[in-house]
């Protein structure tokens, strides 16, 4: 990695921004986690190069800031959903826990308050 | 026998079961390609067992009808959502239109507006080379040309920022008439779901309600509130109603102050729309916010320039020894009386070079000093205490932040959108297990992103404050 970051290999920042930004748009879990992998692997290399190999990664940095921007804000549009779905799917379950009953219309088995 | 009759009826009944759900399955097939279809799962209903000498006896399942997997929560989100992708996209179309009248062409020197700043800087020069010889025609020439080739990307520029209102204000007339078929076809739809599914989910007819009310978001703003009997009311977001039950309520247009106003009944709902999402609203902000904005800005830099200019060139004496007076200014540039305007009727007036006032007040006209003062305007903050050069170039830059901030918007709305639609597939006709996997891909998902968006973040802050060590996990 190290010597891939001399001869400019490395995948652009902003590439992987960028790449980041689209899977967990398309809710790609398997993309993600490997781009976190590589993102692991690229701190862990970027803490053992000097001064002016992580210079060159400025104006790279510079160059992603923008699409970081966008990454971090389909981060919370994402965040926000999982917070809907998470609802809907309590709702859901909510609603096979309860049943029509005596008295009130609707009552608690005892699974759901879990004296059982 | 009793026994023998029941596990015959039990088989047949299971047999007409299971033929009612292979067709819910086959109507599920044919109708996968047919735009907001929601699959539908049979209902399966265990019978009354018969009790045969105290003993009871099963009899099987009943196919009772279908339920299409619609999940309301879930499907008005998805139509939020769309409202603002659909506001975000139309309002960065028109602010990429707006902002390359004054991006410099690729392989060229110019934008489609010229290069105002380049030419203000070439203005304000061409007033310190007639410093050098301010008796020179050639210069005095050249100074009336730069104020020419200035007022005229300036007035070209205006032009082009009224054209594209224009042609906006076109565009969104015609979008009550498209509101209006979508709120009329709604109503009607209610009745019928009123009538023929008071209590449950009535199939395609919501499928087709909520086709329609998807393509009502992408054209405005709405609230839906669930009324009695499976129907519906949409409002707009401002909360101006525009069905209810049976009744649609027509939305009119008319003009005020030479653009396309809205209305329901008397009241105008322009405003309210504008900020209330849908291609309309986006549009409506480019319209009334957006393009005025660019042009007022043109306005108090044309207003500036020209009132300035003029004013130093009546203080001096020109090449003929004359002074500007009221009845006979020396204007290089038309006067404008008020702010508003003055960028689309900036032109040159002044015909003469020898009327250039580069002598001061009282001095011979071999004299440069008040050519030096003219000079000097441009490092004045005579536009609302700015310089002309930096005022324009921060309106160019704030132009561009703001197309960068919709831009970004726009993108992440754009993926929140499609998540909740491969959400919403993938809760389409699934059991509960499987439900439970997509929103676990949902969960992993955004983990892992979060694990990318924390590292990508600690590197970029490393690499930006260079010195500082990574945190290595």
């Amino acid at each position: 990695m190290e010597q891939q970051a001399e001869h400019g290999q490395h995948p652009l920042l902003k590439e992987l921004v960028i790449e980041a930004s689209q899977a967990l748009a398309r809710l790609d879990a398997e993309r993600l986690e490997e781009l976190a992998l590589s993102c692991q692997a690229l701190n862990r290399d970027l803490a053992r190069l000097d001064g002016d190999a992580r210079r060159v990664l400025v104006p790279q940095a510079k160059d992603a800031a923008k699409d970081m921007a966008v990454f971090a804000r389909v981060l919370e549009a994402t965040r926000s959903n999982l917070d809907v779905m998470n609802r809907l799917r309590e709702r859901r379950l909510g609603q096979l826990e309860y049943r029509a009953g005596f008295g009130p219309e609707w009552r608690r088995t005892e699974s759901g308050h879990g004296n059982n | 026998m009793g026994t023998i009759n029941s596990a015959l009826s039990i088989i047949s009944q299971a047999l007409d079961a299971n033929q009612q759900a292979l067709n819910v399955v086959a109507n599920n097939v044919a109708n996968a390609n047919t735009p907001g279809y929601t699959r539908e799962t049979p209902d399966w209903k265990e019978n009354q067992p018969l009790n045969e000498n105290g003993n009871l006896i099963g009899q099987g399942v009943s196919e009772t009808g279908a339920t299409s997997q619609r999940d309301r929560v879930l499907l008005t989100r998805m139509d939020q959502q769309q409202q603002l992708v659909s506001s975000t996209g139309s309002r960065l179309t028109a602010l990429n239109t707006l902002q390359a009248l004054f991006t410099v062409d690729s392989g060229s020197t110019s934008s489609k507006a010229g290069d105002i700043g380049s030419d203000i800087t070439s203005f304000f020069n061409s007033f310190s080379k007639l410093e050098a010889n301010s008796t020179d025609n050639s210069l005095r020439q050249g100074v009336l040309s730069a104020a020419g080739t200035l007022a005229g990307d300036i007035s070209n520029a205006a032009a082009s920022l009224n054209e594209q209102r224009s042609a906006l204000d076109q565009e969104t007339s015609g979008v009550a008439d498209q509101v209006n078929s979508l709120t009329s076809d709604i109503a009607q739809l209610n009745v019928q779901i009123q009538t023929t599914s008071p209590t449950g989910d009535a199939g395609t007819l919501e499928d087709q309600r909520q086709l329609d009310l998807t393509d009502l978001s992408k054209l405005v703003g709405i609230n839906q509130i669930t009324s009695n009997n499976n129907g519906l009311a949409i409002t707009t977001t401002s909360g101006q109603l525009l069905v209810s039950n049976g009744s649609s309520y027509t939305m009119t247009t008319g003009l005020v102050g030479g653009v396309t106003d809205f209305f329901v009944g008397n009241t105008d709902i322009t405003s309210q729309l504008a900020t209330g999402g849908g291609s309309l609203g986006g549009n409506l902000t480019a319209r009334d916010q957006d393009i005025p904005s660019a042009i007022n800005s043109l306005d108090q830099l044309a207003y500036s320039i020209s009132t300035a200019v003029n004013q130093q060139n009546n203080a001096g004496t020109d090449y003929d020894g004359n002074t500007g007076t009221a009845a006979n200014p020396l204007n290089i540039f038309s006067q404008p009386t008020t702010v508003a305007g003055s960028a689309a009727s900036m032109s040159v007036v002044m015909t003469d070079p020898n009327q250039i006032a580069a002598a001061s007040l009282g001095n011979g006209t071999g004299d440069n000093s008040n050519a030096v003062t003219m000079a000097e305007l441009a490092s004045k903050g005579i536009v609302n205490g700015e310089t002309p050069t930096n005022y324009y170039s921060n309106f160019v830059t704030t132009l561009g932040s703001t197309v960068s901030n919709v831009e970004t918007e726009n993108t992440a709305q754009t993926a929140s959108l499609t998540q909740l639609q491969t959400q919403n597939d993938a809760l389409s006709g699934v059991n509960l297990n499987d439900e439970a996997s997509s929103l676990s891909t949902l969960e992993r998902s955004y983990q892992a992103a979060s694990k990318v968006f924390s590292i990508l973040n600690t590197v970029m802050a490393s690499v930006l404050n260079l010195g500082e060590q990574t945190t290595v996990s």
